[in-house]
């Protein structure tokens, strides 16, 4: 299935991406969690402090669905 | 002069109730930049080494950045400065809301408070026409009912700051509020406010900032707004704010539990931003020109207590006075919110004060009869709200915790030093260093205490390895310049910090506003300038060696973290050692963690360097020369 992962600021560097400027999209199979999928393309998932699709926030756990776009927030510049 | 500046400096002696306005110092504005510089700069002139900073001879000032109010992104600030009674050092502070550039559209760069009021004023500043009047009907109000009030009383489009019954009452810890939930929280402004007898300013302006090239900066602004609408991380700020973050933040276990006891909370879904935007979020709210409206108004419903509202908590009063108390129930973490804001206690410091209080309490070292017959238990509301009733009147042990942990604890003794949570007086930020070296050496050498706005370092900690401490000075020192240029600048860093605007775009701003050309490098030095005169500025008022007083609690090398993700982790008095003497020598200072003559020379500063001389703490020569270059920018190997 395919997967669309968005990312900003320096995550995004590590992320690759190539669908546009911010958007890398990546072929994997089902059944993955999100940070499984990280992995997998060698970013950390530690860097990442939770997901964003469909106007909500999902941790790293999450099975996405084909085809779903989802964002990587990166930690914030400190609270 | 088209230059963003009023060209207007109101200087306000509440003693003989002198008001004049003068030209501003131009050439004082170009070489500390305004903000957080042009308050450290006039502290350091203007407040006697020996002054009581809740004393007449301490300064109060208030004043907007370059950036604030004139059309740039995250340009909402508000800078307070004077010496803080917290720390005994320069003190600042600052806020986002719509003061800063209301300050500006009034006609005033800085407003400068002297002496002390014989009675509770508040300052009315309407356009050209400034006042002092009398205050006694407001005062001993809450924070936010005080700006309720004044709303009704004086119109919707003034816009207002106000201090709670903390800070007339001299607790050092205090804050001054704005907007119904803004803050300028750390150093205890609030307390310097109070004790001149301020108890609001209100500030009304419709007068146009002239700018250097007004087409060049609206195109700047206008790129930027477009380039980060787009921005994947926008629309969850918008959505959650700091809140999401705490989540990440016990996962990677560095999240303060029960007085930085531990790193890890078991409970973290009840009080987390998911739970913030389900259980509690009324609406969202931004600062002036902002459209990324991180600002969080909640409610809190608790039975047998009334319904409140806050803005927040933001990570810092979530994590403080969620995990950080043991509180399981969001709404009781937003009341606290509410009970800080109204009586006027910064939040951070508050939770930290109360988390110290609840240690106390588990070790006996504090009583069911020293706190009136009640408890102070880990996650209750009911104990929470009987002791800050008993902080804010100061009812006995009260007192002793009304100037923070670091003054509770030399009065409660019996090892209490150990966990007062700490450093040069001001207490920790919400995150626990002893799994993120480089954020341990960031509280313990910021100018203003343990305060994580100076410099952040977890992703680099995670990056780097969080048990190495090489390497973590320069990159502390880079972000200890960095970010407290936003503060200098009066604007919101988070653009840069989240959305990708970059420091050289913001300087670039700078130079549209001003007509000036500095590069980022530039703006930077200033910086270190600033960072360097306040370091002068403290070891002159402390009268001893910087090093005394660059320590954090025993507890961040004695205890290891005894459970969760980072358990059995932590670093050794060894390496906090190591870490200083990097950093000193890093900086440009000596091992005793004095700035050197060549250091200070090489900033233009020699004049300081004559100060520091003569009071004994000028540092020694460095073998070998000062580094060239102080601090640099951190560059990810790898995520």
């Amino acid at each position: 299935m395919i997967v669309y992962l968005k990312a900003g600021t320096q995550l995004r560097e590590h992320l690759k991406p190539d669908v546009d400027y911010y958007t890398r999209k990546v072929e994997t199979p089902e059944g993955m969690t999100l940070k499984q999928i990280l992995e997998s393309i060698g970013v950390n998932p530690g860097f990442v402090a939770f997901a964003y699709t469909d106007g909500k926030m999902k941790n790293l756990e999450y099975i996405p669905n084909d085809g779903e776009k989802i964002t990587l927030q990166p930690p914030v510049s400190g609270g | 002069m088209a230059d963003g500046f009023t060209g207007t400096t109101l200087r306000i002696n509440l003693s003989n109730g002198e008001i004049k306005k003068l030209p501003t110092d131009r050439k004082l504005m170009r070489d500390w930049y305004g903000g957080r510089g042009i308050v450290a700069k006039i502290c350091y002139d203007e407040v006697p080494r020996d002054a009581d900073p809740l004393g007449p001879d301490n300064v109060f000032i208030i004043t907007s950045g370059i950036l604030s109010g004139a059309f740039t992104p995250g340009g909402s600030k508000v800078e307070f400065g004077s010496v803080s009674p917290l720390t005994n050092g320069q003190g600042d502070s600052n806020m986002g809301g719509h003061l800063g550039p209301a300050l500006k559209f009034a006609g005033f760069d800085l407003v400068i408070f002297s002496g002390i009021s014989p009675k509770p004023v508040y300052i009315c500043i309407d356009n050209d026409k400034v006042e002092i009047r009398d205050a006694t009907k407001y005062w001993g109000m809450g924070s936010l009912d005080c700006e309720h009030v004044l709303k009704q009383d004086l119109g919707e489009d003034f816009e207002i700051a106000t201090i709670g019954p903390s800070g007339e009452r001299g607790i050092l810890f205090s804050c001054i509020s704005h907007d119904f939930g803004r803050q300028a929280g750390r150093t205890g402004q609030g307390a310097v406010m109070g004790s001149k007898k301020i108890k609001a300013i209100a500030v009304r302006g419709n007068k146009a900032i002239k700018v250097h090239n007004l087409e060049a900066l609206y195109k700047h602004t206008y790129d930027i707004i477009q380039r980060t609408k787009e921005h994947p991380n926008m629309e969850p700020w918008q959505k959650y704010g700091t809140s999401f973050f705490i989540r990440w933040s016990n996962d990677n276990a560095v999240m303060p539990t029960r007085n930085f006891q531990t790193t890890w909370y078991e409970d973290v879904e009840k009080i987390d931003g998911e739970s913030l935007v389900t259980k509690c979020l009324v609406t969202h709210k931004a600062c002036f020109g902002c459209w990324m409206n991180c600002g969080k108004y909640s409610k809190a419903v608790i039975e047998g207590k009334k319904t409140v509202f806050a803005e927040g908590p933001e990570y810092e009063t979530g994590a403080l006075c969620g995990p950080n108390l043991g509180m399981h129930d969001i709404n009781h973490v937003v009341y606290i919110n509410y009970l800080l804001d109204n009586y006027g206690m910064d939040s951070m410091s508050g939770g930290g004060v109360m988390a110290f209080a609840m240690e106390c309490f588990e070790k006996g070292l504090i009583t069911e009869k020293d706190l009136e017959g009640h408890t102070m238990k880990w996650g209750s509301i009911d104990d929470v709200e009987h002791f800050l009733d008993m902080v804010v009147n100061q009812r006995g042990i009260g007192a002793w915790f009304a100037g923070g942990t670091r003054k509770a604890a030399e009065k409660i003794g019996k090892g209490s030093e150990k966990f007062a949570m700490q450093v040069k007086g001001q207490e920790m930020s919400g995150y626990d260093g002893r799994w993120a070296p480089g954020m341990l050496l960031s509280y313990m050498t910021a100018d203003i205490g343990a305060h994580h706005n100076r410099s952040w370092t977890i992703t680099v900690d995670m990056a780097e390895g969080r048990e190495t401490t090489e390497g973590r000075a320069k990159i502390v020192i880079y972000l200890q310049h960095i970010r407290p240029l936003f503060d200098t600048w009066c604007s919101c860093r988070l653009f840069w910090g989240e959305l990708d605007i970059t420091p050289e775009e913001y300087a670039e701003a700078m130079n549209l506003i001003t007509g000036w050309s500095d590069t980022i490098d530039q703006a930077l030095k200033v910086s270190e300038k600033i960072w360097n005169l306040n370091r002068c500025h403290y070891l002159e008022r402390n009268k001893a060696n910087g090093r005394t007083f660059d320590y954090p609690p025993a507890r961040s090398w004695e205890d290891k973290i005894p459970s969760g993700p980072g358990k059995g982790k932590g670093v050794s008095l060894e390496q906090v050692e190591a870490m200083l003497d990097d950093y000193y020598r890093e900086r440009g200072w000596d091992k005793n963690g004095n700035p050197s003559r060549a250091l200070l020379e090489d900033l233009g500063m020699g004049f300081a360097a004559d100060n520091l001389e003569k009071s004994g703490f000028l540092g020694k020569p460095l073998e070998g020369g000062i580094p060239k270059v102080r601090g640099e920018k951190y560059k990810p190997k790898a995520f």
